[in-house]
């Protein structure tokens, strides 16, 4: 399908402007980040732990609140937002975690299928219940990923990086123009990160989503990401193409102490 | 560091200060009515029957009033002097060791030398309080030995009527804990500190909640049984009652911690598709509290087994009601025959359940 054409005309999938986040422990997570996003883009978001990046991934679809400024998700204000219409802007966007964060003790069909939740019927899902439709396009997202033979597993006896191959179906079972995907690659082994990454390129080059991601190693920043920022405290501390970030620029953002080496993947976080 | 407050406003520095003091008072009262009553006792002194006075009678002849008077004063010049003389116990909990005897050990400062004899002294108060005599202890056995042989020599004049009040008892044990399960379930999310943050009034049921099932669960199981007696009759549905309840306010508390134990990943990736709160809740949560749920429920019907046994005693239905009757006219070769038919089901059912749950988590 070719789904850039059937878009709305505008050209910009996320506008964030002026974003701040202060906890209540009085952590100023985020502070005046102002960013676009045009639709088709592969954004490599950058920075030290606690450097706010996933605070920032996370104030775009609300899971969590910012304390200030403005994010437009195709136009419409997602901060201003509550109740079902939040939910129905959430799910135009699949997130993707660290940590998987699938259902262990759910089957991986199971798991799957949980992305359909926000259009289905709501008493329906409580009992887990779902439309033979909906059932056959999670087996087309595991299809996807090539995991249509292990549908039937406990999602937790599955590998790392096939479990976040199946989060990855469960963000494509939403349907969703846009994707989050924090620090995906992470908790993985580094012989398998390609392997996750280029699922995720997939979506940008044959859907077209608009694809926002938090990456450390910068091997794989220079490969999958068409434009680059880079946040230092909380602040928007670089911007640029991939070709631009070279050895000085990276330590600009991550510190003297940084080496930009190969498959260097500078201060994960736990 | 948010432990060391930058600047106290005068108003919160005398509210620590009447702290300390009243903390102090307390404990130096306390010292020194644990010291009276001891030189009360040892002193000899005899009451007016002649006889020496038990520790019933000396707590009740005590100088509470005085004592409490002294220990206010010398808790008043422990913490003006506390600079020359080391710290108040009172000073030290309320606002921190001071610097200059932290790394000292115990026997080198004032206090450490209070506390110590404050344990000292509660542990010679307690043994005259609750009357511990090991003399008779280790010499008067031969009159508990009818219990143990009539116990070791069980008749079988009870064991048809034993049994069957003992599926009454299984039973009552089994109707009480599953009618609890659904209740404990819905009420447990309410009592989750995780759960109950996003609004005020969400917060104030968490407290209401919390405060309600503390209260319940206070109350013994044996008081609920008296009180559901008085009101559905004596018989097996008043323990029904009485355990149910007291199933309910321990199974929330259980329930509700491991709620507050998830973790909440799943939670958030189950949001972040654009599902409701309830859904949330189904398949962020549920998912991952129903191992422990059943673990505990389990182990909640196990202990409602052992309880319905006192609950007969005192007319809740089941085992214990036949019991009772047995015990006070001694019949001990019966007791014998009722006490191995509660230990054979209880072992049994630990042996159940353990193995159920060492399947399902």
């Amino acid at each position: 399908m070719s789904a850039v054409a059937s878009m709305p005309a505008t050209q910009e999938a996320i506008r964030i402007e002026h974003l701040g986040k202060t906890f209540p422990s009085g952590v100023r997570a985020l502070d005046d980040v102002s960013v676009t996003v045009r639709e088709g883009e592969f954004l490599v978001v950058l920075g030290l732990s606690g450097s706010g990046k996933s605070t920032l991934l996370r104030c775009i679809n609300r899971l969590i609140d910012p304390t200030d400024g403005k994010v437009f998700i195709f136009g419409i204000e997602i901060t201003a937002l509550a109740g079902s219409a939040l939910r129905a802007m959430r799910r135009r966007i699949g997130m993707i975690f660290q940590q998987f964060n699938l259902v262990k003790r759910h089957s991986v069909l199971d798991n799957v299928l949980s992305g359909a939740l926000g259009r289905g019927h709501m008493m329906r899902s409580l009992f887990m219940s779902f439309t033979p439709d909906e059932v056959a396009f999670a087996r087309a997202c595991l299809q996807r990923v090539g995991l249509a033979d292990r549908a039937g597993e406990r999602a937790d006896r599955l590998s790392g990086g096939q479990q976040q191959r199946v989060a990855i179906s469960r963000a494509l079972m939403q349907r969703p123009r846009i994707i989050l995907a924090d620090e995906p690659v992470a908790s993985l082994d580094p012989a398998l990160r390609h392997s996750v990454m280029r699922h995720i390129e997939a979506l940008n080059r044959e859907e077209g989503m608009t694809v926002i991601c938090s990456l450390h190693d910068i091997d794989l920043v220079k490969r999958y990401a068409s434009r680059i920022v880079a946040l230092k405290a909380g602040r928007l501390a670089w911007e640029g193409r991939p070709e631009d970030l070279d050895a000085a620029t990276f330590r600009a953002i991550y510190g003297e102490d940084a080496e930009p080496a190969s498959n260097s993947s500078v201060g994960e976080e736990p | 560091m948010s432990t060391a407050a930058p600047e106290i406003n005068p108003v919160h520095k005398a509210v620590l200060r009447l702290q300390t003091v009243l903390l102090d008072t307390v404990l130096i009262a306390s010292l020194l009515l644990m010291g009276e009553l001891q030189w009360v006792a040892f002193s000899g002194q005899r009451g007016s029957t002649g006889l020496l006075l038990s520790a019933e009678e000396i707590l009740k002849v005590l100088h509470y009033g005085m004592l409490a008077l002294v220990a206010f004063f010398i808790a008043t010049a422990w913490n003006l002097f506390y600079r020359d003389i080391g710290c108040s116990p009172g000073r030290a909990w309320v606002r921190g060791e001071p610097p200059w005897e932290r790394d000292l050990p115990w026997q080198h400062t004032l206090r450490g030398w209070f506390l110590a004899l404050f344990i000292e002294f509660s542990f010679f108060t307690g043994w005259l309080i609750t009357e511990v005599n090991l003399a008779t202890f280790l010499t008067k056995f031969s009159k508990a030995w009818d219990i143990v042989r009539g116990l070791l020599h069980p008749s079988g004049a009870v064991l048809d009527q034993g049994l069957i009040l003992l599926v009454q008892t299984v039973f009552l044990a089994f109707m009480a804990t599953a009618f609890a399960i659904p209740i404990a379930f819905l009420i447990s999310f309410l009592a989750a500190r995780n759960l109950t943050r996003q609004s005020l009034a969400f917060r104030i049921t968490y407290t209401v909640v919390r405060t309600t099932m503390n209260f319940v669960r206070a109350v013994e199981p044996l008081v609920w049984a008296l009180i559901f007696i008085s009101w559905v009759g004596i018989g097996p549905f008043a323990g029904v009652l009485a355990l149910w309840v007291a199933s309910i306010a321990s199974l929330v508390k259980l329930y509700s911690e491991s709620i507050e134990s998830i973790d909440t990943g799943p939670m958030d990736a189950i949001a972040a598709t654009g599902a409701s709160y309830l859904q949330v809740l189904r398949y962020g949560v549920v998912p991952q509290i129903i191992p422990p749920f059943l673990s505990f429920t389990i182990y909640r019907w196990d202990i409602n087994v052992r309880m319905s046994t006192i609950i007969g005693f005192v007319g809740g239905g089941g085992i214990g009601y036949i019991l009772k009757p047995r015990v006070d006219l001694g019949e001990w070769g019966e007791v014998g025959t009722l006490v191995l038919l509660i230990a054979v089901t209880v072992w049994l059912m630990d042996l159940v359940s353990a193995k159920i749950r060492e399947r399902i988590v």
